[in-house]
Formats: structure tokens, C-alpha cells, sequence
């Protein structure tokens, strides 16, 4: 496919790793932070750890959508869920996250309408279909699904849609980063930016970590050619004594991202003052609202819910395998009480989380040569 | 198609909705702001397409949570 397969070429991509190996210096540890749930999944897809040099290390960002959501969003949800009269409606990833009571997955066992749709969209189709019921969609994600939120929003108001909701879960990328960099337990050398992400913020929201910390930001897409590439950047920066933001990503990310996009989303959003990240725990300004001008369609206003803060399980260390501080297969409880089949931490959810990744593709090839 | 996983060779998974989709457009409904498109194994879907409008059949769109982000390979 166009735009696909010209990106999974073995021999470019050996090309690049000898390239890699030739920028590191001997007895330097580099460690690059991949942002984004989406390059974590293509990392360990495509056994690109397995091209770098030993010294190079990546490590897992907090950008899993699903993994960020705190058990007592969950337990919010589900709350919402099981009021007389409602169809809840949320991403397939979203139904197993566990809260702490069970998840939305046993929430529909138990007898809620919870329907898993692939967008919002489909969201608004349900309640124009059961104009008697009234139907909330539990809104996740970054900046990506955020404009796809507010459209759909909009939408709802346009068509006159009166029993359609939405839970406004969504969060953005550049808090948690900035809490990232704060951290004491973290020690980073570059990051590799968020792909589509900077498809809406583009890329000079990013511009802070040169300015204010002085490392380099490469925004990069999802094929293994584009990750690699993105990391021989980050490494030519380091090299060069450079650190500024580059944009690996061109065929997709305009630099000033998508004006109409983040037009819709500012007419439609605001700013909590503090929203909660798994592990993370509560960064100001980092979580989306409806605006006032669309507090009528806020699921949390038409809904009671309980709002109550859950610590995560002590076993789960979701927290910091979020915040790159452990390996997944460090966990306690990795693989053996903790599988996709049967998570207890967030990570282990979603596809794109690090542990499921990990589980799924990289734990055969765990230990490797030095280079 | 697969829950939660990729059998399907492609690298997005198909219950998460923030995961960027490659669509093709088939068809344009001008009046709703919506196109009908297909991914690379022909499922297709409706697709908001205000942030990137107008489209036309043909055109390839980067597609997040059933919401055209953007054009493929015209990003400057």
C-alpha cells in the first residue's frame, strides 16, 4: 500500500541501523523516550530495539490513551453505565480496563447496555436511532480523537440530538511531558514525538523541551524505516551538540499542525484545572472539558457520578512503567497475574500500552548481545 | 477482523480509536460533511471530513477516531 510498504524496506532499514551505530559513542548510555502508545506497539512489532546499539536505550512514554485513565474514571463510567434509561457507548480498549469494582466489559455482563463503537460518531448514530434512550459516549484520547469528539459535538447540536452525552476523558500531550522532564526519577536524552498527535498541534507546541531543557524532540511516523530514521536524527542532534525540534514526519504533520482542527477543539473544550493520569497522578492543566457553551451535552452534569479518587492496586506498577522508570517485564506482576487475558494494570490493556506490547511481541528476545 | 490484536498485517488495532487509519474516499456526501471510505483491506466507514474538506474520491486521508485528520503526502 502507498504510504506503507515503502517504509518496511529491510535493506534501508539496515542501511539506518549501521548509520545508528556508527553516530553512538562507546560509553555513553543514551536514552530516548518514544511518546507516543503507537510506537511503543511498533517498536516491539517490528524488533527495532533489537537494530540499535546496546547503549541505546528506548524508553516508554505515557502515550497509551487507554492506559492514562485512572480507576475511578472507570468506576465514573460505569456508574453512568448502570442509570435506568442510558446506552453507554466506548472505545473496545476502553471496556476492559479494570476499575475497582470490575471493568465496563463486567458492567455489561452484569446487565448494562454498553456498546463498543470505533467513533463518535457511530455514538451520535446509536442515540438517533433510541431517540427514548439516552446515550453517553465515554470520550478518550489525546488530541487526535479530541477534534472527532468536538465535531461530533457540534453535530449533535446542529441535528438537534437531545438524548446524545459525552464523559470528557480527553487529556493532552504537553503536561505530562513537561511533568516528565520535572521528574527526578527520569533522565532522558530525546524524545521521539508524537506522530499524530502533531498531525492537529503540529509541531511547535513541542518547541519547549529545546528551549527549556535542552533536548532534541524528533516527531516521527509509525513504520519501522520512520522510527529508525527519527532515532538516527535524535542521535545526529546529540552528536552535533544540537537539540531542536525536527520533523521526521513531513508526508503527514504540517509544522503548524491542523488550524481547524484545534479551531473546533477550543470552541468546544476548555481546561480542567487538574485532571488525575494513572501513575501519573493530577497535572494541572492537562485534561479537556465541554466549554460552557456545551455544558448541556456533558455527560457529567446530566449524570451523577460518584467522582471518587482510587488508588491503583499495589501490585500494578503502571505508574512507572508510564514514566519509563521500569521495563515492563520489571513488574511484579508482568505476565504471570498480569496478561492481556486478564489485566489489572492499564498497560496490559491496549494494544499500544507498553506492557501489552511488550507481552505480545518482545519478551522472546529479552536479552541480546552488547554491541 | 481481529479485537485487540493486528492478524490483520496491518499495524493499527481496530478497537482502540486513537489510531491513525490510512482511508481511501469513495464517495462524498456533500450535504453531511461526511465521506464514505475504505482502508487497505476494503472496510469501509463514514468519515467526518470538516478538517480537511472538500475532499474528492481518490484523495487518501489520515483517519483518527472516524475523523479525517489530515491528507496523506500534501502535509508540507
Amino acid at each position: 500500500m502507498k504510504f506503507v510498504d515503502e517504509f518496511r524496506d529491510a535493506e534501508l532499514g539496515r542501511a539506518v541501523a549501521m548509520e545508528i551505530l556508527s553516530l553512538v559513542e562507546p560509553g555513553r548510555h543514551y536514552k530516548l523516550m518514544e511518546v507516543c502508545g503507537g510506537h511503543t506497539h511498533s517498536i516491539y512489532k517490528y524488533g527495532i530495539d533489537d537494530l540499535l546499539p546496546a547503549n541505546v536505550e528506548l524508553v516508554h512514554g505515557p502515550g497509551c490513551p487507554v492506559c492514562v485513565i485512572p480507576m475511578g474514571r472507570v468506576d465514573d463510567g460505569i456508574a453512568i453505565a448502570h442509570t435506568d434509561g442510558v446506552i453507554f457507548t466506548c472505545f473496545g480498549d476502553m471496556m476492559r480496563v479494570p476499575g475497582s469494582d470490575g471493568s465496563l466489559l463486567d458492567a455489561k455482563a452484569a446487565g448494562a447496555d454498553i456498546r463498543m463503537v470505533y467513533s463518535p460518531l457511530d455514538a451520535l448514530r446509536i442515540a438517533k436511532q433510541n431517540p427514548d434512550r439516552e446515550v453517553v459516549f465515554f470520550a478518550i484520547g489525546f488530541e487526535t480523537t479530541a477534534p472527532s469528539t468536538a465535531l461530533t459535538l457540534k453535530r449533535a447540536r446542529a441535528e438537534g440530538v437531545p438524548n446524545f452525552s459525552v464523559m470528557c476523558s480527553h487529556v493532552t500531550i504537553v503536561p505530562p511531558l513537561r511533568a516528565l522532564l520535572e521528574s527526578p526519577d527520569l533522565r532522558l536524552d530525546g524524545f521521539i514525538g508524537p506522530g499524530h498527535v502533531s498531525t492537529v498541534v503540529g509541531a511547535r507546541p513541542f518547541q519547549f523541551i529545546p528551549t527549556d531543557y535542552r533536548k532534541p524532540v524528533v516527531i516521527a511516523g509509525f513504520e519501522p524505516l520512520d522510527i529508525l530514521q527519527a532515532i538516527e536524527m535524535i542521535l545526529r542532534q546529540l552528536a552535533a551538540g544540537r537539540c531542536e525540534v525536527e520533523n521526521q514526519y513531513k508526508r503527514v504533520v504540517p509544522w503548524e499542525g491542523n488550524l481547524r482542527a484545534l479551531e473546533v477543539m477550543a470552541e468546544v473544550f476548555e481546561l480542567r484545572p487538574h485532571f488525575e493520569w494513572r501513575g501519573l497522578g493530577f497535572i494541572s492543566h492537562s485534561g479537556l472539558k465541554l466549554s460552557d457553551a456545551y455544558a448541556d451535552l456533558d455527560a457529567e452534569v446530566r449524570f451523577s457520578v460518584p467522582g471518587v479518587r482510587v488508588a491503583d492496586p499495589k501490585a500494578c506498577q503502571c505508574g512507572e512503567v508510564l514514566k519509563g522508570v521500569i521495563k515492563p517485564w520489571e513488574c511484579k506482576v508482568f505476565g504471570t497475574a498480569c496478561t492481556p487475558e486478564r489485566p489489572i494494570g492499564t498497560c496490559m490493556v491496549s494494544s499500544e500500552g507498553a506492557c501489552a506490547a511488550y507481552y505480545n511481541f518482545g519478551r522472546f528476545a529479552r536479552e541480546r548481545e552488547v554491541v | 477482523m481481529s479485537v485487540g490484536g493486528d492478524s490483520r498485517g496491518s499495524h493499527h488495532c481496530i478497537t482502540c480509536g486513537d489510531d491513525g487509519v490510512p482511508m481511501t474516499v469513495v464517495r462524498v456526501d456533500l450535504d453531511r460533511g461526511l465521506a464514505l471510505c475504505a482502508d487497505e483491506d476494503g472496510a469501509r466507514a463514514s468519515v467526518e471530513t470538516a478538517l480537511v474538506a472538500p475532499v474528492a474520491p481518490g484523495d487518501m486521508l489520515l483517519v483518527h477516531a472516524g475523523t479525517a485528520l489530515t491528507r496523506l503526502g500534501s502535509a508540507a
